[in-house]
């Protein structure tokens, strides 16, 4: 459907929104500026363009209910909504991610994080440095904090990183955070030891999958075995531990993540299965970012994005399937889209409007460098240090969040103010990522047409939507339960007992 | 590497390693063109001339010696397109300048919380107050009064030498 079809158009009628065709059918989604939405038939849109909706119709009705008419435009219900979703401007940020080393035993061949090798003990953070970091962490104006571990692969200076939970949950006995760990693992030096500390400390785990086990292997090399053998052993044992717990295995499990490189885009079916083997109940498709050793070995990993998504549509029906079988796995791009359409701004930090770095989450490398959040350190450890806001040893809290560069990039991922997204039908939804747009384009604000960011957002949406407009039930019934979130209520630490 | 294009506003200089482009002023505003230059000082060397009013002049060299026509006009065409997504984002940026400010107020004022104790007692009260060029911090009194009245002692907020009242 193309406006310039129509022959007349008649603008009265119409409260603020914005359209889109949707690819592969014959409908057209409105969306408006509170994050409502519609999809119609062209003859439906084509009456709605033209200010020729019968008084009285189902049509008629329908609009009206999704505030799409200028006639009952609910004014309070739309700016409630719209604070609502951004209600998360008014908190700091709530994720911080300590990079305890970047000596890691595994390397991977698309690595984001410029991995060390293991006897570069000089990149490992120092208990003191830890502290500094735990210190301003705990003055986030945000009443939720996650200390989240990572690497390298942060079990190598596993000292610091369980000196750091001490110290953090005994911060927290004045500071009375809703405070939560999360490590982000390869799993591979577990032992039963630090298994169990981790787990009387209710530390979250957090790993990579790359899928099968010939794909996995082929990615991440580990001197001596295989790395997702040992993956899937600890994964199936740390599940165990929470079965033997008493705690929900639904809720309480392993997360895993996967880097889509090349080789992974035919095996879509491979890696969905081998997620569901592994009693994984989400599955994150993320694309490859620019960051790290991509710079070098993009030629063998990258990919254009439009097979990306052929990949993901693939992989997604597929997971719809295993699901209407009875088989809970869901896809977390999915799953965080959805829960923006349907239900409300889960806080995501890389897809929302301004996005996260510095307001929403923090970077505290080994050497003490503060970042504006994941991708700032890996620039800064590929020599960029344009995301470098303080230090923990000089720097005070509000320096840090008050930093212009915190700033320049609060204004850079406003969608308002973005060319394309201004306009664009996902723009309740959606977001970007300034890092993103400045390694690739040399420039925080980026240009959308040409960015593999948007391609992908754009083209999950396209697809989220088609299904969403076919109002098939079983669909809408897996989507449902996409969206719904179940606090995990153990991960949280007890201010009082420290 | 995209296929080479004509355009009338785009010359290449294989000798001299640059390619150079017209750009319409009345099309394009100065600051779009200072934006979409400075993208790309860290690959190339950017100069830009007026050499009528009607017209600016970029010439583009690429840091990297040896670059040849195709690479040229690569490097030409993604200008062009940073030209354009600057210029179009400085019109959408006057047009939400309110929601944009708003937000960003939010975001940062969220973000820091009000200032600690000890931050307020480091706080340097004896700075000098802000520049007010035009008066604006000047109480209504001061501002309009009489001026054969012997002048009141300056107000903390706008002291003489950066207050300038209007002229009457």
């Amino acid at each position: 459907m193309n406006l310039s079809q129509l022959p007349k158009l008649d603008t009265s009628t119409q409260a603020f929104f914005r359209f889109r065709s949707l690819p592969n059918t014959k409908t057209v989604l409105l969306t408006g500026l509170e994050g409502n939405y519609l999809v119609l038939k062209d003859d439906e849109f084509a009456r709605f363009a033209q200010g020729a909706v019968e008084k009285g119709s189902p049509l008629e009705k329908r609009l009206s209910d999704a505030n799409f008419l200028r006639a009952t435009f609910d004014t309070q219900k739309a700016a409630d909504k719209w604070h609502d979703r951004r209600r998360f401007l008014d908190y700091g940020p709530n994720l911080h991610i300590l990079v305890v080393t970047l000596r890691c035993n595994e390397s991977c061949i698309y690595c984001h994080a410029s991995r060390a090798n293991m006897d570069a003990v000089q990149t490992d953070m120092s208990k003191e440095t830890a502290e500094k970091a735990v210190d301003l962490i705990m003055q986030s104006t945000n009443p939720n904090v996650t200390i989240e571990f990572q690497g390298g692969e942060p079990m190598v200076n596993f000292p610091v990183v369980k000196h750091v939970i001490e110290y953090a949950r005994e911060k927290n006995k004045a500071a009375k955070k809703q405070l939560e760990f999360t490590m982000v693992s390869n799993l591979s030096l577990f032992d039963d030891e630090k298994l169990k500390f981790l787990l009387e400390n209710k530390v979250q785990i957090c790993t990579s999958i790359d899928g099968p086990a010939h794909l996995h292997d082929k990615q991440r090399k580990m001197p001596g075995g295989s790395a997702h053998q040992t993956a899937a052993h600890w994964i199936k044992k740390i599940n165990q531990a929470y079965e033997t717990m008493g705690l929900d295995t639904t809720l309480y499990h392993v997360e895993a993540l996967l880097t889509t490189t090349r080789d992974t885009l035919p095996l879509w079916k491979e890696v969905v299965d081998t997620y569901a083997e592994l009693g994984c109940r989400a599955l994150f498709l993320r694309p490859v970012d620019p960051f790290g050793w991509m710079e070098k070995t993009a030629q063998r990993v990258e990919y254009p994005r439009a097979e990306y998504m052929e990949f993901y549509r693939n992989a997604v029906d597929y997971m719809l399937e295993l699901n209407r079988k009875g088989t809970q796995i869901l896809e977390r791009f999915a799953s965080i889209f959805l829960t923006k359409i349907l239900v409300d701004d889960p806080n995501f930090l890389d897809i929302r409007s301004p996005a996260g770095p510095g307001i929403g989450q923090l970077g505290y490398n080994y050497d003490g460098k503060i970042v504006t959040c994941d991708e700032g350190r890996m620039l800064y450890e590929g020599g960029d240090p344009s995301f470098v806001i303080g230090d923990v040893r000089t720097s005070t809290y509000r320096q840090i969040v008050g930093h212009e560069t915190v700033r320049a990039m609060a204004i850079a991922s406003n969608l308002d103010q973005q060319p394309d997204c201004v306009n664009c039908t996902y723009n309740p939804y959606c977001g970007t990522q300034t890092t993103h747009h400045h390694k690739n384009f040399g420039s925080i604000f980026g240009r959308m047409r040409e960015s593999t960011l948007c391609a992908v957002h754009k083209g999950i949406q396209d697809y989220l939507f088609e299904r969403i407009g076919q109002d098939d039930p079983a669909v809408m019934d897996v989507f449902t339960k996409w969206t719904t979130v179940r606090p995990r209520d153990h991960f949280l630490q007890d201010a009082a007992k420290g | 590497m995209s296929e080479p294009f004509k355009n009338p506003l785009v010359s290449t200089d294989l000798s001299k390693g640059s390619v150079l482009l017209e750009v319409d002023a009345a099309v394009y505003p100065l600051e779009a063109l200072y934006g979409a230059s400075y993208v790309f000082i860290d690959r190339a060397f950017v100069f830009l001339e007026k050499p009528n009013e009607q017209r600016y002049r970029v010439t583009i060299s690429p840091k990297k010696p040896g670059a040849d026509e195709a690479a040229l006009q690569a490097l030409v065409g993604e200008f062009s397109n940073e030209l354009l997504s600057c210029a179009w984002r400085a019109q959408i940026t006057q047009a939400n300048r309110a929601v944009i400010e708003a937000v960003t107020l939010r975001a940062v004022a969220g973000a820091m919380g009000p200032p600690s104790l000890s931050e307020l007692a480091n706080f340097d009260f004896t700075d000098a107050p802000l520049e007010d060029p035009l008066g604006i911090a000047m109480s209504w009194e001061e501002k309009y009064k009489k001026k054969d009245k012997k002048p009141d002692a300056p107000v903390a907020a706008a002291p003489e030498k950066t207050a300038a009242p209007e002229k009457t």
